[in-house]
């Protein structure tokens, strides 16, 4: 009952994203409908959501986000990318464009996890090191959640 | 006779149609692409430049972590004055502003306020939205989440992550209209309330040095002047918009300071905050 009811709201929330999104194509939906279960789940284990946006990816492209961080809390950079990525990367650059930490995984729905040693901006940046063959551009959503 | 013969079968094998072509030459093998490097090449201008600023503003909610995480266990919510608002007010700045404000204190107090208290609260953030053009589906959600609390059919931690998510996923990607700056100024109103509650409970609490780590933002201080600036022809009045905007540069200049703050840049966050939630 809880869960249906959960679910039904979260139904609602996510088509009123897609239905109001200036543009959202079918890639960068499945991408944030991954990323949406994942970051709903985590709210079990305390974590919250800042932000949750999506994105279209060209091969060998990046898209970068600026994002302010507070020393005292715990983030995870959380990503999903659709059916044509082989190989996401998600990086995460202090503001001198030193890399801070990144992913070494090679798979679509890469994490970082960061405590920050003292307040301040980032940018994350996200890296279509891969898509499927065949495929030249991909959807990818990235959310920054908290605790 | 033999040679006749002979003859027969090499024209036979031939076809008959004197000497064979040549066999094309073998298609080359097709490349393989070529890998991307390891590490993207990045420009750090290029990326100041072109940086998404959607993830750049800390929720009301993450500030109260972070302040608890400073040692100053203040509940932000309890610290909410009763705000007189004139919702009425249309005008896209202020009705930006005053729904970022709303919402703040919807988000920090969506566990523990009265049913009464948040109904007016999402009622009020509902008007902000239907003022700022920010749609159906926006109105329909909130009407929805409305009804649900006063028939208490949501629990008040489910409600947390539908508004967490309306207020970090959903409303920045509304187009209001084509007006690029309704998200920021938004935003700028939960900030705005968020640093005044801030101040407050690091006075209250009698830990400064907390504000280093809360106050500190001059990054998000700029993203928001860039918008308040920009010319609008259904700009708030000036006492909405030049008010924003002086505030902004008195707490530019407290978050650009590298020597530690002290009580009277926490006394300055409070004043200025106030002016311009007094106008709302």
């Amino acid at each position: 009952m809880f869960r249906t009811a959960m679910n039904t709201a979260l139904l609602g929330l996510t088509l009123l994203a897609a239905g109001s999104a200036p543009v959202a194509s079918a890639d960068e939906d499945e991408a944030s409908s991954c990323l949406r279960t994942k970051v709903w789940d985590s709210y079990g284990d305390g974590w919250a959501v800042r932000t949750l946006t999506s994105t279209e990816l060209t091969n060998g492209k990046t898209r970068s986000y600026l994002v302010s961080l507070y020393a005292e809390n715990e983030y995870r950079i959380a990503t999903c990318g659709d059916e044509n990525v082989k190989n996401l990367d998600v990086l995460l650059y202090d503001t001198k464009g030193n890399i801070v930490q990144r992913d070494d995984t090679e798979d679509r729905e890469p994490l970082l996890e960061f405590r920050p040693p003292a307040t301040g901006t980032y940018y994350v940046v996200l890296y279509l090191r891969e898509p499927v063959e065949g495929a030249d551009k991909a959807g990818a959503a990235m959310a920054v959640v908290y605790r | 006779m033999f040679t006749h013969c002979l003859l027969s079968l090499l024209l036979a094998c031939s076809g008959g149609e004197g000497p064979t072509e040549p066999a094309p030459a073998p298609a080359p093998a097709k490349e393989a692409p070529k890998a991307n490097p390891e590490t993207p090449e990045v420009d750090v201008e290029k990326m100041k430049k072109e940086a998404d600023e959607i993830a750049l503003v800390p929720s009301p909610v993450e500030t109260q972590k972070a302040l608890e995480g400073s040692g100053v266990d203040t509940q932000l919510a309890t610290l909410i004055p009763k705000h007189q608002f004139d919702l009425a007010a249309d005008n896209v700045d202020h009705a930006a502003v005053r729904t970022g404000v709303v919402l703040a204190d919807v988000l920090l107090t969506v566990k523990t306020a009265k049913k009464g208290v948040l109904v007016k609260r999402v009622e009020a953030v509902r008007t902000g939205m239907n003022q700022l053009k920010g749609g159906k589906d926006i109105d329909l959600t909130l009407v929805d989440i409305k009804d649900r609390l006063e028939a208490e059919a949501v629990t008040r931690d489910d409600l947390l992550k539908e508004f967490d998510e309306l207020s970090g996923a959903v409303i920045p990607e509304l187009e209001f209209n084509g007006k690029s700056r309704v998200v920021p100024l938004i935003e700028a109103g939960s900030w705005l309330e968020g640093s005044n509650l801030v101040a407050r409970a690091v006075k209250k609490a009698g830990k400064k040095e907390a504000a280093e780590k809360l106050l500190k933002a001059p990054t998000v201080v700029d993203y928001f002047l860039e918008y308040v600036r920009t010319d609008g022809s259904d700009k708030a009045p000036e006492a909405v918009t030049k008010k924003l905007e002086e505030s902004l540069l008195e707490l530019k200049t407290v978050a650009e300071k590298t020597e530690p703050l002290s009580d009277d840049d926490i006394d300055t966050v409070i004043r200025v905050t106030n002016a311009v939630l007094a106008l709302l």
